[in-house]
């Protein structure tokens, strides 16, 4: 009923304002960013023409990689505690009973809280002296003397920034796959469970592949989201020690604002996207092969 | 239905309000910006004083968060919408004045016989090329602060403080010795900007250079090496507390009022703040020392009032630069809120001889300077940077000291020559 | 159906359990029960404890160690945050106005959008989808100068619809997404039945189409709140003035408030408090409507 020649036409009135948005707003910022990093520019001072000079230069920036490789490891660890955590949690909660209900809601409030704020909360929760999981673990007996949580070690601060993501954002995936999960047909489980099935081979075998596409379309959220993390890491560990818990958008900043070499940052931004592009047509790749 | 009629009905309302733009001001209000977590205190007083006495140029003081304030004060200055003017942390003075981005005021300040005592920290980098570009807006100069009950309780004499750094070494043991969780020294593990403070002095004061001040300038010259050793040697014989490595500058202005360090750089608000937090302490003020015996060095910072290149009234702004350096304002400003003046003729004043200590730190400002360069944040006061990096590596590991001289002074350099 | 499969149908029911698979039903029940309960508590909890935190006094809010919860109440942090320099009415009511805006645009933009997306042959319709995606995968902080100066010559900076079209760009891609899916999985008989009354287009989706994506409206409207309340390197580049300020700003500027950038505890606790109210309220009201909206919006 749609499929009219006037429609196509219509069609194309009714997406215009979203798409003249998105080009005024982010495609025309977009090819400034461009020019931009094809330039040495500190506002202050008239932009220099440097060519791809700063690619080059991030090729050979130190900083550059360590936060390249700092990103990756916060997304390799990250990734795979959200995908399996919230799945088992979404298995646990995915009845419909009262207690079900309210620990779903309750997971969800962290989603629909800031990032800013969570990551201010956290920040408070591991200060060494006024923060209370020093006093708790004290307290528990797990360790003797409070420990510095940021600013000393590396893991130990990427670890506690992953608590706190984790206590965020696991509502977020719980939710699509409970959804996902609840969007299996009774029959087909009973089915199963009338061939003498276990509980966790009817996950295996049943509920895993039919909600296939939502663990995809999480993981891609997922993965993309830690890739251009930047709050947490700005509000709880300042990058330290050693600039080791800067990861890649950190840096960008870094450069964009209070550096002042804004060509370096745009050059460092475009970077950045082309391999989360990549990230993601590979995940899509892997996507529709796996299911043809 | 009416849900969403109503949503729309409010939603138009909110767009017509908001078109308004912001709270409207007088059009004789002046405009200023003040960077936050500097002394919002003494600024908040200065500015009071001026609009009880300038009611028909009212200052409208806006505080930005400072570690973005230079990025926001670029983009102002570009897009033509600054302040009328503004406060700025004095170190970041040459990096505007070399892009022309503050408002020459030689002509107007420079001649004036208040100009001739005011803090020579200050007046160095408000200058560029023989140009006077602002006045001091406060001051704050580094000294070495001791506990009189604990060099009591470990047997040293309460009104000797340490004059070089061997000693200073010697009384941190014994003070270190009393146990618990006292210790003799601190030395914050995660704050450049605090570091260059108090740290910065020891190494000037054993004839060391740290920053680069530009293209061509070789940073981290002169014999650092011994005072790299000696604070290595600091740590590592248990004289600060694990914690401090954890300080980024968020809890620093606590830490002597705690009563449980010995002796500590920090500057002169932390008289007031001390007192406050510890009212039974008794402690004195002596000049951070270096290698030498009686050498000593500290860091004159604050802030500088400057014109941003744009601003519409500069003859008001260079007015409330006249009212800063006024005799008056200088006792009843800043020494009534036993703040340092910044003029160091008006440091004999009826608040100040109420208060000794407070005579004591403002004997630093003959020794003080300020650093001066056009990359100061990336070079030294960044979290991210080489200055912090190498006091990190210092304290904490065991790399060759020559090595990390050597890494941080390339990294400087690379930095300055952009 | 016949009675011959009925029949199959009884004899292949599952039988009743013995009594020890009962047994351990009801005992993996209590378990699952007990880790409900236990997930429950460790989500709840840093956010008892901050809002706890938060009506300490001084002394207390500044003691180490720390007291788990307060003993005694204080107002007094949320005092210092109530008077901090424009007053925290100012910018409550700024960042209540931008998010208003910021839903408001991102509805108006996306709900036609998902429904050209999702119902109109458009030529090269995937290439449109695609590209209003595009900026999910940009940094945007590295967009922000750019915005900003083509604001500066728009004189957008320092209002509240310059901020807003800010937090319109960035929450757009993921609302066209969910409006798109919510769209294409509405049953297509009612709007048949519209054509054939000869409804236009534009009356199909007013009066048919929106009421069945309510649940997508509220999903992005929450999600668009939350992006734009709690909002900062944005707010940031685009505010020079003290009363265009946002909640956010404030709570920045009260990691280093104390005299000489010590964080003043308390009151970050009273501004990290009475920024999450509004977004837990705003979900706990409507979370019968977007939970739907999440589930048939985002879920094919």
């Amino acid at each position: 009923m749609y499929a009219t020649q006037r429609n196509k036409l219509i069609g194309l009135l009714y997406l215009a304002p979203a798409v003249l948005f998105v080009l005024v707003f982010t495609a025309y910022p977009l090819s400034q960013m461009l020019w931009m990093s094809l330039h040495n520019w500190s506002i202050i001072e008239p932009a220099k023409w440097v060519g791809f000079g700063n690619y080059v230069k991030a090729w050979n920036d130190r900083q550059f990689w360590t936060s390249l490789g700092f990103t990756l490891k916060y997304t390799l660890l990250l990734t795979p505690i959200l995908m399996v955590g919230g799945y088992l949690l979404a298995l646990l909660v995915s009845r419909n009973t009262p207690l079900r209900k309210f620990t779903r809601a309750v997971t969800f409030v962290p989603v629909v809280i800031g990032l800013g704020v969570s990551s201010l909360l956290w920040y408070w929760l591991f200060n060494y002296n006024f923060g209370l999981v020093n006093r708790f673990l004290v307290d528990l007996g797990i360790i003797a003397r409070p420990l510095v949580w940021f600013g000393e070690d590396a893991d130990r601060a990427l670890w506690a920034v992953i608590v706190s993501i984790v206590w965020k954002v696991l509502g977020f995936g719980m939710l699509l796959y409970v959804a996902a999960i609840q969007g299996i047909h009774p029959e087909t489980t009973e089915a199963a469970m009338v061939d003498g099935a276990s509980y966790w081979q009817r996950i295996r075998m049943i509920t895993l592949p039919l909600t296939y596409r939502t663990i995809l379309l999480v993981t891609l959220v997922s993965v993309i989201g830690s890739l251009l993390a930047f709050d947490q890491f700005y509000l709880m560990t300042a990058g330290q020690p050693f600039n080791r818990t800067a990861t890649s958008v950190f840096w960008i900043y870094l450069n964009s604002f209070p550096y002042l070499k804004l060509g370096y940052g745009a050059a460092l931004s475009l970077i950045l996207a082309l391999i989360i592009l990549a990230c993601t047509i590979v995940q899509m790749t892997l996507t529709r092969r796996s299911h043809a | 239905m009416k849900l969403k009629f109503g949503a729309g009905l409010f939603a138009l309302s909110a767009l017509a309000v908001s078109l308004m733009t912001s709270a409207p001001s007088k059009a004789a209000d002046l405009v200023m910006w003040e960077r936050s977590g500097g002394n919002k205190g003494m600024v908040d007083i200065l500015v009071n004083m001026w609009n009880e006495k300038n009611p028909d140029r009212h200052i409208n003081l806006t505080y930005i968060p400072h570690a973005e304030m230079v990025a926001k004060l670029a983009q102002a200055i570009a897009s033509g919408d600054v302040p009328d003017l503004m406060g700025m942390d004095l170190i970041y003075g040459p990096q505007f004045e070399k892009a022309g981005q503050l408002v020459d005021v030689t002509d107007q300040i420079a001649k004036l016989p208040e100009m001739k005592t005011i803090s020579p920290g200050h007046l160095k980098v408000a200058t560029w090329e023989g140009k006077l570009y602002g006045v001091p807006l406060y001051a704050d100069v580094s000294a070495l602060f001791y506990n009189k009950d604990l060099f009591a309780k470990a047997g040293l004499d309460p009104n000797k403080p340490p004059t070089s750094l061997k000693q200073l070494r010697e009384y941190a043991d014994k003070i270190t010795a009393l146990g618990g969780d006292i210790k003799g020294y601190y030395l914050p593990g995660s704050c450049a900007g605090c570091n260059i403070f108090t740290v910065g002095p020891l190494i000037w004061a054993s004839g060391g250079k740290i920053e680069s001040a530009g293209p061509g300038d070789e940073p981290l010259t002169g014999d650092i090496k011994p005072v790299l050793q000696w604070l290595r040697d600091m740590v590592k014989s248990g004289n600060v507390h694990e914690s401090d490595r954890a300080e980024n500058g968020e809890t620093f202005h606590l830490q002597f009022g705690s009563g449980k360090v010995g002796m500590m750089g920090t500057g002169n608000f932390n008289i007031s703040l001390a007192r406050d937090q510890n009212p039974s302490m008794k402690f004195g003020i002596a000049l951070l020392p270096g290698m030498a015996e009686n050498s000593a060095a500290s860091f004159i910072g604050g802030d500088l009032l400057v014109i941003p290149k744009g601003s519409k009234r500069v003859s008001d702004a260079v007015d409330f630069m006249k009212f800063l350096i006024s005799d008056e304002v200088q006792v009843e400003g800043y020494a009534k809120a036993l703040n340092l003046t910044t003029r160091s003729d008006m440091v004999d004043n009826k608040y100040f001889k109420a208060e000794p200590l407070v005579q004591d730190v403002a004997k630093a400002l003959s020794v003080g300077r300020t650093p001066y360069t056009t990359t100061f944040f990336e070079q030294i006061n960044s979290p991210q940077g080489p200055w912090l990096q190498m006091l990190q590596r210092v304290y904490y590991t065991d790399d060759d000291l020559d090595q990390i001289i050597a890494d941080a002074k390339a990294a400087m350099k690379a930095i300055a020559d952009q | 159906m016949s009675a011959g499969v009925a029949f199959a149908r009884d004899l292949t029911r599952p039988t009743a359990p013995t009594l020890a698979a009962r047994l351990w039903r009801s005992r993996s029940t209590y378990l699952a029960g007990a880790v409900c309960m236990a997930v429950s508590a460790v989500m709840l909890a840093p956010l008892v404890l901050s809002v706890s935190a938060s009506l300490k006094t001084t002394e207390e809010a500044s003691a180490i160690p720390p007291t788990y919860l307060t003993h005694l109440l204080s107002l007094s942090s949320y005092g210092r945050l109530w008077a901090y320099q424009e007053g925290l009415p100012t910018y409550l009511f700024n960042s209540g106005a931008v998010a208003f805006l910021a839903i408001a645009f991102c509805l108006i933009l996306s709900i036609p959008a998902g429904y050209a997306l999702a119902r109109f042959p458009i030529p090269g319709r995937e290439f449109f989808f695609v590209f209003l995606l595009l900026a999910l995968i940009i940094p945007y902080q590295a967009l922000l100068t750019p915005i900003f100066f083509m604001f500066a010559s728009l004189k957008l900076t320092n209002t509240l619809v310059g901020l807003a079209i800010v937090h319109t760009t960035i929450q757009l891609p993921f609302s066209v997404y969910i409006m798109r899916n919510s769209f294409e999985a509405v049953p297509r008989e009612l709007e048949e039945a519209a054509f054939i009354d000869g409804c236009s287009t534009w009356q199909v989706l007013l009066r048919i189409l929106l009421p069945a994506i309510r649940a997508a409206i509220v999903t992005v409207a929450l999600f668009a709140f939350i992006t734009s309340w709690n909002e900062f390197l944005g707010a940031l580049v685009m505010m020079n003035k003290g009363t265009a300020f946002t909640l956010p700003l404030i709570l920045s500027n009260a990691r280093q408030e104390t005299s000489i950038g010590g964080t003043d505890w308390g009151m970050l606790q009273a501004g990290i408090t009475i920024s999450i109210v509004p977004c837990v309220l705003f979900y706990l009201l409507l979370q019968k409507y977007y939970v739907s909206g999440f589930l048939s919006g985002a879920v094919k």
